[in-house]
């Protein structure tokens, strides 16, 4: 690909060629766009069955190939995925009209449906989901297939995944990869996506817009909304573009959220986009990651810490002040999800309960200055917060003044990515997860997964609780490893929550606002993954236009 | 004789472009390996929690990230010299076409503001010079000194404010109306859409050229032979028009070329205001995730772009002041 200045001044002397050429009807003077900027002003929506605006970010700058991670969340689109989760986050069934497992974990038997065509015509078969798996596995994108040892199409409807090692959360993949047509599948495919899915391309200006509109060959249901915009702006754009009846979805900050826009009514979804304190579990002993961070810090490796900062802290005070009521709080990883172990949550905001573990720990303010002493340590860490993201710095700052009264001095500094990583093993640090994989959860608290890397950063290590993981991980079955998942966070003995090892301190669940046109049924949207924005399309093909 | 003078002026012109771009290139390679910011961690960004070491190899061996800086610099070179700028990490596209698209529309607003900084400054310019120490003297260059030292990003916001948010005369971003198809758009809605950058850009380019053409103006107005003129009943709009103009042009011009740069990098900063998907834009995605493809193939094709303006200064000087001659 060459780029000579003097071919693109050719274009552009042809651009304005060609638009003078269409000017006479246009009158310079007035304002030209019959424009939605203009016109928003005099109709309050712009919305109809026809077409929607959508202002939820999300655009994928690679563009919309499944196999390079497209689709991870929300709706792939313009593909199909052989499984879905439901409202409920219940798996069911898509393309695929059944699934095995095998015992030993390792073969995955997924039949198909016969009837379902690709958006140019073509069939698709299993060939097309064994291409689709064996090339997810290969690509470097950013979706997580290399356990998959080969995808094999035993006929055209039945499919058969062989695993490298048994993994419950391989069931995600079905979840979420959309499957391509091998026929139609190469280098452009990014930014020419055929697949099967309720709607197909029509225009994507990349940096500005989405544009999509139903798929006539689609298999399920056809969408309620004929075509989609999709506006690639910032959540103050977003805002604008709703209060000026130009978006019928818009998602907002929860700063936002407290205003009022006629004729949308806000959504309050409950999300596991969580925030928590990740603590260092070891002491300091001057052990280093393979890149030479520091490992360890002396007074987050003593449990009455981790523990008595997890009762002293106010979680719904946390939801109230710093999120103005749009979130929940967060006793573990995976609020809200059928793997939550029950029975994990604590009674917090009991500064004298965090007090009494701290005296039983050997904790004791012996100079008098309001700080507690131990082996002459004194109970001070730093808390660290991407200095970007005003949120975190609230929970930080409020977080802090809650351990004040009980002993702890908490220093709270902002920084950015790149200062936090080489300090993360060795200071608490302010993270944000959340995912409807499984997977998170392991690598956050799995030993083996603590590589120096944001992997369990803390280096938390239990055993008994790798073996739990491992079983949940090895598990045939989402349906059986979530007993395991369970486990892992409180079996009523051990566990990586307040009441066992407390390896964490979880906060808060972010609720994601939008703003939701009145005339817009959405249906009932999921507990969303982190990532504000595109997770409520999960059902997009579900939305109906009520107004006429 | 003359061909040959243009053989050697045009030699050198290339000698030096070759060792400037081998220049650029160096330095930005060895200034992203010195870069904190992980290319692969970019581009996993929220998602690292779902990626395994395995996986993570698999994307470093695909955009090469697993080699040496050094090896990957050559093969780079060693593409390059096939034409094959690479491959774009953040665009997953080739890095020569992401330049053309994204400059296809940068170009246009770069134009616009381009000929009208050059115009305006050089008319308020002669305006401030021929009147000077009156107060419309002292009003252009209040305004020239103020532009001189505003930030280009705050103007922006400035303008964004009062034109489109307070006014609601042009639109709040992007290059075209949501919502509408490429082909339904028209030139005025494009036209529309590009004005308030391409006018933030050119507001402030005026001032250097403005505060320049005034001063030369003066120094002109006071020689002998503008003396000589107005004693022979010449007028003073006379004497500016057959003696001032030629004389200014020639730093004008000078000016107006060199300044490119500066409007390249003032479009980096006014298109992240408007939102405006221009090549500024992706330069500041190739750099925030470390795409070392797609940010060296922006600063050569800028240093190209720069280096080409220069040249073609170079080349006017002679058709404006027969005094000088290429290459001597």
């Amino acid at each position: 690909m060459k780029v000579s200045i003097g071919s693109l001044g050719v274009l552009l002397i042809g651009s304005l060629l060609v638009g003078c050429g269409s000017g006479p009807d246009a009158a310079l003077e007035s304002t030209p766009d019959s424009a939605p900027e203009s016109a928003a002003e005099t109709s309050p929506q712009t919305g109809s069955a026809e077409q929607i605006v959508l202002a939820i970010g999300g655009e994928s700058e690679e563009g919309y190939d499944p196999t390079l991670g497209w689709g991870r969340y929300g709706s792939p689109l313009f593909q199909s995925t052989l499984l879905r989760r439901d409202a409920d986050l219940n798996i069911v069934n898509d393309l695929a009209t059944d699934y095995t497992v095998s015992a030993d974990g390792l073969i995955w038997t997924v039949t198909i449906r016969d009837d379902v065509v690709f958006a140019d015509g073509e069939p698709l078969t299993a060939a097309d989901v064994a291409y689709t798996f064996n090339q997810a596995a290969e690509s470097g994108g950013l979706t997580d297939v290399t356990v998959l040892a080969e995808a094999i199409a035993l006929d055209d409807t039945t499919v058969e995944l062989r695993l490298e090692e048994p993994q419950s959360t391989f069931v995600n993949r079905l979840i979420t990869l959309g499957i391509v047509p091998e026929h139609a599948h190469g280098p452009d495919y990014a930014r020419n996506p055929v697949g099967s899915g309720p709607y197909r391309l029509v225009q994507w200006d990349e940096g500005q817009q989405l544009i999509v509109e139903a798929n006539p060959n689609y298999y399920g249901a056809a969408p309620g909304i004929q075509q989609l915009v999709f506006l690639f702006v910032e959540e103050d754009a977003a805002f604008a573009a709703a209060k000026a009846g130009q978006a019928q979805v818009a998602s907002v900050p929860q700063a936002l959220a407290v205003q009022s826009v006629a004729g949308m009514t806000l959504y309050d979804v409950t999300s596991v986009d969580n925030r928590g304190l990740m603590f260092p579990y070891v002491p300091a002993t001057g052990e280093t990651t393979p890149n030479g961070d520091p490992i360890g810090n002396d007074v987050t490796a003593d449990l009455a810490i981790r523990q008595a900062v997890n009762y002293a802290i106010d979680r719904q005070a946390l939801v109230d002040g710093v999120l103005e009521g749009y979130g929940s709080v967060a006793y573990g990883p995976v609020s809200g999800l059928a793997w939550e172990a029950p029975g994990a949550e604590i009674q917090d905001a009991q500064p004298e309960e965090a007090q009494a573990l701290l005296a039983a720990g050997g904790w004791a303010d012996g100079d008098d200055d309001g700080i507690l002493e131990k082996d002459g340590v004194k109970a001070e860490f730093t808390i660290l917060y991407p200095a970007s993201d005003s949120t975190r710095q609230a929970l930080a700052l409020a977080t802090a003044a809650m351990l004040q009264p009980i002993g702890i001095q908490a220093n709270v500094e902002g920084k950015s990515w790149d200062e936090i990583t080489p300090a993360m093993h060795s200071n608490v640090v302010v993270f944000g997860w959340g995912s409807h994989d499984q997977t998170e959860m392991y690598n956050l608290y799995h030993s083996q997964a603590a590589q120096g890397d944001f992997y369990n950063a803390g280096y938390y290590a239990n055993q008994a609780i790798d073996d739990t993981l491992d079983l949940a991980m090895g598990a045939p079955s989402e349906a059986e490893a979530i007993a395991f998942w369970q486990a892992a966070q409180w079996d009523g003995s051990t566990g990586f929550t307040t009441q066992g090892d407390a390896a964490w301190a979880w906060l808060v669940n972010l609720d994601h606002t939008y703003f939701v046109s009145d005339c817009l049924d959405i249906g009932q949207p999921q507990v969303e993954p982190h990532g504000h924005g595109w997770p409520i399309t999960a059902n997009i093909a579900e939305w109906a236009w009520t107004c006429s | 004789m003359q061909l040959r003078r243009i053989l050697v002026f045009t030699t050198q012109k290339l000698l030096r472009l070759g060792l400037l771009l081998l220049a650029v290139a160096i330095f930005t390679f060895v200034l992203l390996s010195l870069s904190p910011i992980d290319p692969v961690q970019a581009y996993i960004g929220a998602d690292m929690m779902q990626i395994s070491p395995e996986q993570r190899q698999l994307i470093a061996e695909r955009w090469g990230l697993d080699q040496p800086m050094l090896l990957r610099f050559g093969d780079w070179l060693g593409q390059l010299a096939q034409g094959n700028w690479g491959t774009s990490m953040v665009f997953n596209q080739p890095v020569g076409a992401v330049i053309a698209s994204r400059f296809s529309l940068s170009v246009q607003m770069l134009a616009i503001a381009w000929l009208l900084s050059g115009l305006l400054g050089l008319g308020l310019g002669i305006v401030a010079g021929a009147l000077a120490g009156t107060w419309i003297d002292r009003a252009i260059r209040l305004y020239a000194y103020t532009l001189a030292s505003s930030p280009t990003f705050w103007v922006a916001l400035l303008l964004l404010i009062v034109f489109s948010v307070s006014l609601k005369v042009t639109p709040i971003c992007c290059a075209a109306p949501p919502g509408q198809l490429a082909a339904d758009v028209t030139f005025w809605q494009h036209l529309h859409h590009l004005l308030l950058p391409a006018l933030t850009l050119s507001i402030i380019g005026v001032a250097s050229i403005t505060l320049h053409t005034r001063q030369k103006l003066i120094d002109v107005l006071h020689s002998d032979y503008v003396l000589f003129a107005r004693a022979q009943g010449e007028s003073l709009w006379g004497v500016i028009h057959h003696h001032g103009l030629r004389n200014l042009i020639l730093p004008a011009l000078t000016l107006q070329f060199a300044s490119l740069s500066e409007l390249f990098g003032g479009a980096v900063l006014v298109e992240q205001v408007f939102a405006y998907p221009g090549l500024g834009e992706a330069t500041v995605q190739a750099a925030l995730r470390s795409d070392i493809p797609l940010l060296v193939g922006i600063v050569f094709f800028s240093a190209l772009f720069v280096y080409t303006g220069n040249t073609l200064a170079d080349l006017a000087y002679p058709l404006i002041d027969p005094r000088i001659r290429l290459g001597g």
